[in-house]
């Protein structure tokens, strides 16, 4: 398709002479392909935005963000001296660095440029309503031109960031990201809460589809770790506690007392003396261990430990020594404490893994009630060599070797009764398991009970093939329920074979569940300590699901391995060495510039009350009364905004997110039928990005809303909410993150603390309380933050133009009366 | 009058179903695995039924005597991974059967008993035996109620009594 371009010259007539205040903007309209223009009429937005006020120039054009879109920009800039530029296409979540980087490069301040989001917030929520959509994207356009004219240039500071790394997690993608960055040399602190690293890796028995022995394959890399001169293994550890920020994080880990000095030779001597018995864990519990123990054979580090909550000495009393007595080269040290360590480093890969799905739920399969079914990972250690049974298959029931064994598919998976989504590893699984069976007992009979083999990677399909060749049996449909034999142990499947159509009845020695995997039962609680967003699964979310799938949203935050999604060792690995990529351009840059959004305070407005000191999640304000005034210390601001609507005398404003911008923004939205608009106000990480994620889910929604951005809904003043009332907005919504997933510490308290004061406010009033909404809404709840605005749709139809004019004539005279009382 | 009630019924079949709840199923027979019916007459099937209504529409399925094999135990929705309401479906389909004429003969008989007597059958010795076994007769049956109930379910409409 021939790209449309028009370029319109205003104020060009003889005479006109470039002042230095005067407001040259360009706009530019992107199609983005189909994606905006099928929707939305671009070139009646375009020529719509050259009626605004300053606007000097504006275009429309197929892709903005191309080579040849952003030569445009530049080009313009030079030549037609704009000071302002109005990008209206997609989110900003996404191409306002690329946009500013144009900017940047043909000489104008980068914080000089605004966007009007009419793809995610506007084409692809409102499909079927071209009229809609196209009047919406003119006030999107007009909105951001009117915030353009209020634009001021910014300067980033920079700062520092350590050549030192966390990485959280000793999985197999832990440990490659720790690896890489040692090797680069940067200093490694890695973190595992259990006794050993080697995660679940450790467990297997082989990998798909090469047939690897696992632990032979990661036991090398292991030891690498453990000898690295720079990495600090930390293990029996837990993250407590984050605070800083990108290039310079503070983190405190409680390293837990491990009871056995280093100076442990693995002996195992104290193993034969201990008398308490526990189940053991890395052998899902098919076997014991003791109270002391090794995690198991390869264990790094090498060294026993003892499990407190297992060993009669616990709560410091000894009532038993016989470990400490059987110890000859006397490691084991009763005293032995908890501490807590204080590291700071520059960047933070996040590799905490997953936990198996725990199929017990599933009544009708008799997990935890037959013996005989057992789940795909108890499957593992038991054929494994070093597993209970020194690499037998037997059952559990009578250990004798199953000569007919089933193994069903799609268990917590791909359900709504446990989890949704694909686990993508337990197919392969199943079918290498399988082959395994077939190698030791080739005699065994085997069944696979399935809906769908997914084979989607390299060399899949082959062992697949592999598989059906050998003899193994696979049949689509999955049981319906399983009857145990109580005199044998045999157990019943029935179901129906989808293919056939029949119904079948299988008597098996043995059913083996291959059960999905879910995120780890820790990843809410390192969520909350940095910031992360999950999805709706409860894996953690990267910042772009195809541009950045490594980042998160939290700078100098990267993900690795399996908590971001289910995966496979070689993509937990693949993505490990990505992050340490990703956090290898930080460190050996060796600084950052952070965005020039910080608060300032206007000293000669500012009486010292200290009420925006109170308010600071960051305690980034200091002064007191006897100075006179209170400053922001700019190094420790990260630009909330909370503050702003804290000062009641204007003193303070937060740059590039002024009051003034915000307030032209809101004011252009309601200049045409106010009382059929919703405002919405969306906190940058969550809510705006929940607002996004509705559009790339295509979800639809009623167009009257107007999105505004404020970096924390906290900065959202009474003011505004107050103002648009005034103005007549049929209903305004406030929307953040949800409690204790703010991305500000908690800020957003203050920003229910003051909706609820409005609130108050308007039923002394007796204003419609619902016209003014609070809703959190967190990056992942797109259909959650449609739905809002359609039942807030739905509460303005109740509305009349009339009713909507009394409010704001009730809220004026409130208004009045106050200041004539003061 | 009769016309508008039978549209009124229709639209009442479908109330509590959205017919997009089918498009979920994947087929994995977990449904007919765990059927009671599948036991007596393995051709039934609540999963075939699922793929019958979405390859062949609703009206091929009206007139399979299979549908009525299913006695609503509920067993395959609660075994259902996509919580697609079978039950519902079932019910909803066996309406529609009904108000086009498509009921077994022994099963109408059964309901015209019921409006007839206030019981789904009838056992002479019953009284009998209660006696031997020094219970007091059953008491009488209110079949007016009963009657209505019936009617108001819209069953007058599809079969006379």
């Amino acid at each position: 398709m021939e790209e449309i371009v028009q370029l319109k010259e205003k104020n060009q007539g003889p005479g006109s002479r470039l002042e230095k205040n005067d407001l040259r903007i360009g706009v530019y309209v992107c199609h983005c392909g189909k994606n905006i223009a099928g929707t939305v009429r671009c070139e009646e937005v375009a020529q719509y935005a050259l009626n605004l006020p300053g606007v000097v120039l504006a275009a429309d054009s197929l892709y903005t963000c191309s080579e040849p879109g952003q030569e445009q920009i530049k080009a313009d800039i030079r030549e037609h001296k704009l000071n302002r530029v109005v990008v209206a296409s997609c989110t900003p979540r996404l191409h306002e660095p690329t946009f500013r980087a144009a900017c940047q490069s043909a000489g104008l301040n980068p914080y000089l440029l605004e966007m009007a989001n009419i793809r995610e917030q506007c084409s692809w929520v409102h499909l079927h309503d071209k009229e809609g959509a196209t009047s919406k994207a003119k006030d999107l356009v007009g909105m951001a031109v009117s915030r353009a004219a209020k634009l001021s240039p910014q300067f980033e500071l920079t700062v520092p960031v350590l050549r030192s790394v966390l990485v959280i997690g000793g999985g197999v993608a832990g440990i490659q990201a720790a690896l890489d960055m040692a090797d680069a040399g940067y200093k490694v602190y890695l973190v595992e809460r259990t006794g050993s690293i080697g995660g679940r890796m450790a467990q297997i028995d082989k990998t798909f589809p090469t047939m690897d022995c696992s632990i032979c394959i990661l036991a090398p890399k292991m030891s690498d770790v453990g000898r690295h001169p720079n990495i600090e293994l930390l293990t029996l550890s837990e993250i407590k506690e984050v605070q800083g920020h990108i290039g310079n994080f503070k983190v405190k880990v409680l390293k837990k007392a491990r009871y056995v000095k280093k100076e442990c030779t693995a002996c195992g001597d104290c193993i034969q003396a201990c008398p308490q018995l526990a189940p053991d864990e890395f052998n899902a519990g098919l076997s014991i261990r003791r109270a002391i123990y090794m995690p198991f054979a390869q264990a790094v580090p090498s060294r026993f430990l003892i499990d407190m909550d297992r060993c009669l000495n616990n709560q410091g009393i000894v009532a038993c020594d016989r470990c400490f007595q059987a110890c000859n080269p006397k490691c084991i040290d009763f005293a032995d404490e908890d501490n807590l360590l204080d590291i700071e480093v520059g960047t933070i890969v996040v590799a905490t893994g997953v936990d198996v799905y725990d199929p017990t739920a599933l009544t009708e399969l008799g997990y935890g009630k037959f013996p005989n079914v057992i789940t795909t990972l108890e499957f593992e250690r038991l054929i494994n060599a070093g597993g209970p049974s020194g690499g037998e298959l037997i059952r559990p029931s009578d250990r004798k070797r199953p000569s007919k064994v089933a193994f069903l598919q799609c268990i917590g998976s791909r359900s709504k009764r446990s989890n949704p989504y694909c686990s993508n590893v337990c197919c392969m699984n199943t079918i290498k398991d399988a082959l395994l069976i077939r190698e030791h007992w080739p005699e065994t009979e085997i069944y696979v009970f399935y809906i769908d083999i997914r084979a989607f990677g390299k060399g899949f399909e082959d062992l697949f093939q592999r598989a059906r060749r050998e003899g193994v049996t696979f049949i689509r449909g999955i049981p319906g329920e399983i009857i145990e034999d109580i005199d044998t142990g045999d157990l019943t499947l029935l179901g129906e074979n989808t293919l056939l159509g029949s119904h079948y009845r299988y008597t098996m020695d043995m059913v083996i569940l291959s059960v999905g995997i879910k995120p780890h039962k820790d990843a809410p609680t390192l969520q909350r300590l940095l910031n992360l967003s999950t999805d709706t699964d409860g894996f953690y979310m990267e910042a772009h699901p195809k541009l950045r799938p490594v980042d998160t949203t939290t700078g100098g935050v990267f993900l690795a391995g399996a908590a971001e999604g289910p995966k496979d060792i070689k993509d937990s690995v693949t993505q490990a060495s990505a992050a340490a990529s990703r956090a290898n351009i930080l460190m050996s840059k060796g600084e950052v510039s952070v965005p020039a959004i910080t608060a300032r305070i206007d000293l000669e407005k500012c009486t010292a009350c200290g009420f925006c000191a109170k308010v600071c999640p960051y305690h980034a304000i200091e002064g007191d009364k006897d100075l006179g005034y209170f400053r922001v210390i700019e190094a420790a601001c990260k630009g909330c905004g909370a503050c702003v609507p804290e000062c009641r005398f204007g003193a303070i404003d937060q740059a590039h997110f002024t009051d003034e911008q915000i307030v032209s923004q809101l004011d252009k939205a309601l200049s045409e039928d106010p009382h059929k608009k919703i405002i919405a106000f969306a906190c940058n990480w969550c809510s705006y990005a929940g607002a996004d994620f509705a559009g790339v889910s295509r979800i639809q929604y009623p167009h009257n809303v107007r999105i505004i951005r404020t970096m924390c809904s906290a900065r959202v003043s009474p003011q505004w909410i107050e103002r648009a009332f005034l103005k007549g907005a049929g209903a305004v919504l406030v929307s953040g993150c949800h409690p204790s997933d703010c991305h500000y510490n908690n800020a957003n308290q203050h920003t229910a603390r003051r909706v609820e004061k409005f609130w108050k406010r308007m039923e002394k009033l007796e204003i419609n309380k619902d016209r003014l909404r609070l809703s959190w809404v967190s990056a992942s709840e797109g259909a959650q933050f449609a739905r809002v605005i359609k039942e807030m749709e739905e509460g303005l139809k109740k509305l009349t133009p009339v009713k909507i004019q009394e409010a704001a004539d009730k809220l004026k005279k409130a208004i009045c009366k106050k200041r004539e009382a003061s | 009058m009769q016309e508008e009630r039978g549209i009124m019924t229709v639209f009442k079949i479908w109330k509590h179903f959205k017919r997009e709840e089918l498009y979920e199923c994947y087929q994995c027979a977990r449904c007919t695995g765990s059927c009671p019916a599948m036991e007596v007459a393995p051709a039934f099937g609540p999963r075939e039924t699922i793929l019958k209504c979405l390859g062949l529409g609703y009206d091929q399925l009206v007139e399979d005597e299979k549908l009525w094999l299913c006695c609503t135990c509920n067993v395959c929705e609660d075994r259902c991974p996509q919580k697609i309401p079978i039950s519902d479906l079932l019910v909803a389909l066996r309406n529609s059967a009904a108000l086009r004429g498509n009921i077994p003969g022994r099963l109408s008989i059964a309901i015209e008993l019921l409006a007839k007597t206030g019981r789904s059958m009838i056992v002479h010795q019953l009284d009998e035996m209660r006696s031997h076994h020094g219970l007091a007769p059953l008491p009488p049956v209110p079949v007016d109620e009963i009657r209505q109930i019936l009617k108001k379910t819209g069953l007058d409409a599809v079969i006379e009594f």
